[in-house]
């Protein structure tokens, strides 16, 4: 049988094709490292949700990043045997040698269904164990809400008969209380909708199941003040992107105030402008400046900042160093902001939208 | 003296050309009609989400209105799916089924080509609504109610319905076809296990088929009598229940997601072996892990509906997560494939490579939405649209492009060109990478699926912009593809018989194959025909001893010419 194989002198050639083809190993070591570190640090560094602000949302977030580990270690672990087969076994041109012809190994083949089905097992046990915290039900919940979806707004109806609503236009606000569980009873008058608070790692679908139907529930306990963007999240028609709201969590004193005074029709209080003694008042002024370029605070206890824009245009205050950013405020409008307790030292205010040109001083002293 | 002239029949009976093509029933013309077909739905759908991509760009409602985009992104998700994917897989199945089972033609080629042109008439009746006052604006999912009369008063919506029905209707058809096809027509010596790994997911898919779409075919039905004569399936104002509609969509649509990457698996599985001179690591192992996944598929639909509060979460959760297992098995007998094999990096094998990687992040995905606390946080979000593009497009649209790159020679005779070929890919390669890696993140950041505006608060922006650049990539990625394949037409390299060193019998007639496919057929005596034509039966052990690498002796087939070197 001829022999279709290229003779190759020992040592001459050979050498020489060993010698030039050395940079070029370099260049695979350093892609066969490389490339699977920058893709580990790709997906590591963003690949993960929202910080949670509930209970619940840390358990969930918990598991993503169980989760999450057990794919990257799949996700390298294959792409990187993919990745190595194609460079290493490369054929040569007039390689007419066949390589060997296996055609299976059934220790191997046993091993890689064990491998998969271990990693499922787990990904399932600590999938059942965060569900049943995301399921839990407490009995004594701090508030029940009524939440009724439909194109393209929500109703939330509170226990003393309060009834908060908007329109795709002006999205309607849900006042809820901190530290407390919040339960949602929610249904929908028309077609599917979804409750969706991306903070808050959960949602749930509202369903029209007629007068007799069971309402979806769902409860979660806010852990830090603030308000919290939400959004429908199943598609539900022409205006589906504008079906928003937010969820403004506050102190329970805040809330019982803010609550009394939307049952007695009157604008609710600012959160928190009552325990926090005398706001410090900052405001925007024409030629986009702050009429300030330093304030004092007091260390270790909360304080409040009015905000109020005397400029023409939007304007907004912010603390750079403990990341607040307050919300975009309009000609002629204010704002008053509760800022937890922060250590003494200096921090900077400043304008996000004019960085720039508004920027100061804050001081925080013992 | 009684002498008889025999006239040559066939010779003297002669149509025009397109005559020929609109009556056709020769399985190879379907075929080639199925795949051109799906192409022109392919663009199609992908000018439809340029729409969307352009409009997500930056936030704001810059190039179309809020019904123009949802019209958009319903007629994208149903197109692509409905006359893309599958009749384009469908088509490769049609050409190349036959061919390697050594048969003729279609079980049933009359039935072949009325499925075939059910394809394009139910397709442009869905399409129509355009010119009806809107197309249906409710999604590809169409979910109950807002399917209802009362919500969705165009026509769009009735032709969506009908043109749906034709379409699966077709399915059905064809499935029925492939399957008899399979069982009866095999060539002598072709047992079951001797069979294409892609026949054997063909096959699979067909049962599929025939299971899941006529439910779907049902609930259309259903939903029709709902929106058109009073009925209430689906309507809870009478007694209807809408979940109803989620568990009859998804009960056909989670079948479908196999159906549809199913058979783009068994082109992967035809070319790795071919550009890595392997045989298909585990054979019987990817045969039953198609069959395992094959079933499983109908026992984890629910797993769409995890947020409804509606379906038993740990049943579902788990039978989803149990899919993984075959799943892995399959990427394990690919990568033993390439393992110590020879490879050439040719565009076939690219794309299939490129399937490989891709559809592992989709499968990653899916597992991952597998478990309800997370799905809770993602579902509907664009980690979704992700998950859901890295198993139809970065596997499903990789094999079919795979699957064009490896049988063009086949069919026409001709090899595409090999450079253009490889800008193609990289440039679809890195597109789609760009267009729906982001979308991840978007997800995780809690963007929503099928809102064309969003604030600009969000933190949405840079992601988008990146995914839109991306999907003009795509786009931009088959104009070499369509100049490769006109060249090719007009002066591309010929291809012989067997331009790859084939395993299978395709590769034993000319090509393209002349009507009724064979002259003669070689002996069958295991999955690569071919190849022990070509090499002999020494390497039919399975025994180690036998496999100790050897230099080819002299072949029946091989002359150097016809290899691949300059591919290398």
């Amino acid at each position: 049988m001829p022999d279709t194989h290229v003779t190759v002198e020992p040592g001459s050639f050979e050498n020489e094709l060993m010698q030039r083809m050395a940079p070029r190993n370099r260049l695979r070591t350093l892609l066969r490292i490389g490339v699977p570190l920058l893709l580990i640090g790709l997906l590591a560094g963003c690949m993960l949700p929202p910080e949670p602000k509930t209970e619940v949302g840390r358990d969930v977030f918990n598991l993503y990043l169980i989760v999450l580990g057990l794919a990257l270690i799949v996700f390298v672990g294959v792409e990187g045997f993919l990745l190595y087969a194609v460079f290493r076994y490369r054929r040569k041109p007039g390689d007419e040698v066949l390589p060997p012809q296996l055609h299976g190994n059934n220790t191997v083949e046993i091993i890689w269904t064990a491998i998969p089905s271990v990693i499922v097992f787990i990904l399932f046990g600590f999938s059942m164990a965060t569900l049943g915290e995301v399921e839990a039900r407490s009995d004594n919940p701090g508030v029940i809400i009524e939440v009724e979806g439909f194109q393209w707004t929500w109703t939330f109806i509170y226990p003393d008969g309060t009834a908060i609503t908007g329109s795709a236009a002006e999205p309607p606000v849900m006042p809820v209380p901190v530290g407390e569980p919040v339960r949602l009873v929610m249904r929908s008058i028309d077609v599917n909708h979804s409750f969706y608070v991306p903070q808050f790692l959960i949602k749930r679908d509202l369903i029209n199941m007629g007068e007799n139907g069971t309402p979806n529930e769902l409860e979660f306990t806010i852990t830090e003040v603030g308000t919290y963007a939400g959004q429908c999240a199943e598609f539900c028609g022409l205006q589906h992107a504008d079906m928003t709201f937010e969820v403004d969590a506050m102190e329970r004193a805040d809330y019982d105030a803010h609550m009394a005074a939307l049952a007695a029709g009157e604008e609710p209080p600012s959160p928190g402008s009552e325990d926090c003694g005398t706001p410090i008042q900052v405001a925007a002024v024409e030629t986009i400046r702050f009429d300030t370029d330093s304030i004092e605070v007091p260390a270790g206890e909360d304080f409040c900042i009015e905000f109020t824009n005397n400029d023409t245009v939007l304007h907004d205050i912010g603390i750079v160093e403990i990341g607040f950013d307050g919300d975009d405020i309009g000609a002629g409008e204010s704002i008053t902001y509760v800022i937890p307790a922060m250590e003494a030292g200096e921090y900077t205010f400043i304008c996000t939208l004019h960085a720039q040109a508004m920027v100061g001083d804050l001081t925080v002293t013992e | 003296m009684a002498t008889t002239t025999l006239e040559p029949r066939a010779s003297a009976y002669r149509r025009s050309w397109v005559l020929d093509w609109l009556t056709t029933v020769d399985h190879k013309k379907i075929g080639i009609l199925y795949i051109v077909n799906s192409f022109l739905f392919f663009f199609a759908a992908g000018v439809l989400a340029l729409v969307i991509r352009a409009e997500l760009a930056v936030p704001g409602l810059q190039f179309v209105d809020e019904s123009t985009y949802n019209q958009a992104f319903t007629m994208h998700g149903t197109i692509m799916l409905f006359l893309f994917i599958i009749p384009a897989l469908s088509g490769f199945g049609n050409y190349i089924v036959p061919l390697q089972l050594g048969a003729p033609d279609m079980a049933f080629p009359r039935i072949n080509a009325l499925s075939f042109w059910l394809l394009p008439l139910g397709g442009l009746l869905i399409l129509s609504g355009y010119l009806f006052g809107g197309a249906a604006a409710e999604g590809w999912t169409g979910y109950a109610p807002l399917t209802d009369d009362r919500y969705a008063t165009g026509v769009g919506t009735d032709l969506w319905i009908i043109g749906l029905t034709l379409v699966g209707t077709a399915s059905i058809l064809g499935a029925i076809n492939f399957i008899a096809t399979i069982f009866k027509m095999r060539a002598p010596g072709m047992t079951l296990f001797r069979m294409p790994i892609f026949v054997w997911t063909v096959l699979v898919t067909a049962v599929l088929i025939l299971l899941a779409t006529p439910v779907l075919a049902a609930g259309l039905i259903a939903l029709f009598i709902d929106r058109n004569y009073g009925g209430s399936f689906f309507d809870p104002s009478v007694g209807g229940n809408p979940i109803l509609w989620q568990h009859i969509f998804w009960f056909f649509g989670h079948p479908e997601v196999y159906i549809v990457i199913l058979p783009a698996m068994g082109v992967v599985s035809e070319v790795l072996p071919v550009f890595s001179r392997r045989p298909l690591f585990g054979y019987k192992a990817f045969v039953f892990a198609t069959i395992a996944i094959g079933l499983l598929s109908f026992s984890v639909w629910a797993h769409h509906m995890f947020t409804t509060g509606a379906v038993f979460l740990p049943f579902f959760s788990f039978m989803t997560a149990l899919i993984a297992i075959p799943t892995g098995i399959k990427m394990f007998n690919w990568l033993g494939t390439l393992w110590r094999g020879k490879i050439t990096l040719a565009t076939p094998m690219l794309f299939a490579l490129g399937f490989i990687s891709m559809f592992l992040i989709g499968g990653i995905s899916g597992v991952m939405l597998a478990s309800p606390p997370i799905d809770f946080h993602v579902q509907d979000t664009y980690f979704v649209v992700a998950h859901l593009h890295y198993v139809f497009f970065g596997g499903s649209v990789f094999g079919v492009f795979a699957a064009s790159y490896y049988w063009f020679p086949k069919m026409f005779g001709r090899r595409l060109n090999e450079p253009l070929g490889k800008v193609h890919f990289w440039m679809h390669f890195i597109g789609f990478n760009l267009a729906f890696f982001p979308m991840h993140q978007l997800g995780l950041d809690g963007m929503p699926r099928r809102i064309g505006d969003y604030s600009p608060d969000a933190g949405w922006t840079i992601l988008n912009f990146v995914s839109t650049i991306g999907a003009f990539l795509i786009a931009a990625s088959i104009i070499p593809f369509l100049i490769n394949v006109i060249a090719t037409f007009i002066n591309g390299e010929p291809a012989g018989d067997d331009p790859w060193e084939g395993n299978t019998l395709e590769w034993a007639t000319s090509s393209p194959p002349p009507p009724y496919n064979f002259d003669r057929l070689p002996p069958i005596h295991s999955e690569r025909p071919l190849f022990f034509l070509t090499h002999g039966h020494g390497h039919a052990a399975e025994r180690p001893e036998d496999l100790e690498e050897e230099p080819i002796g002299e072949s029946k087939h091989g002359d150097a010419e016809r290899r691949p070197e300059d591919l290398v």
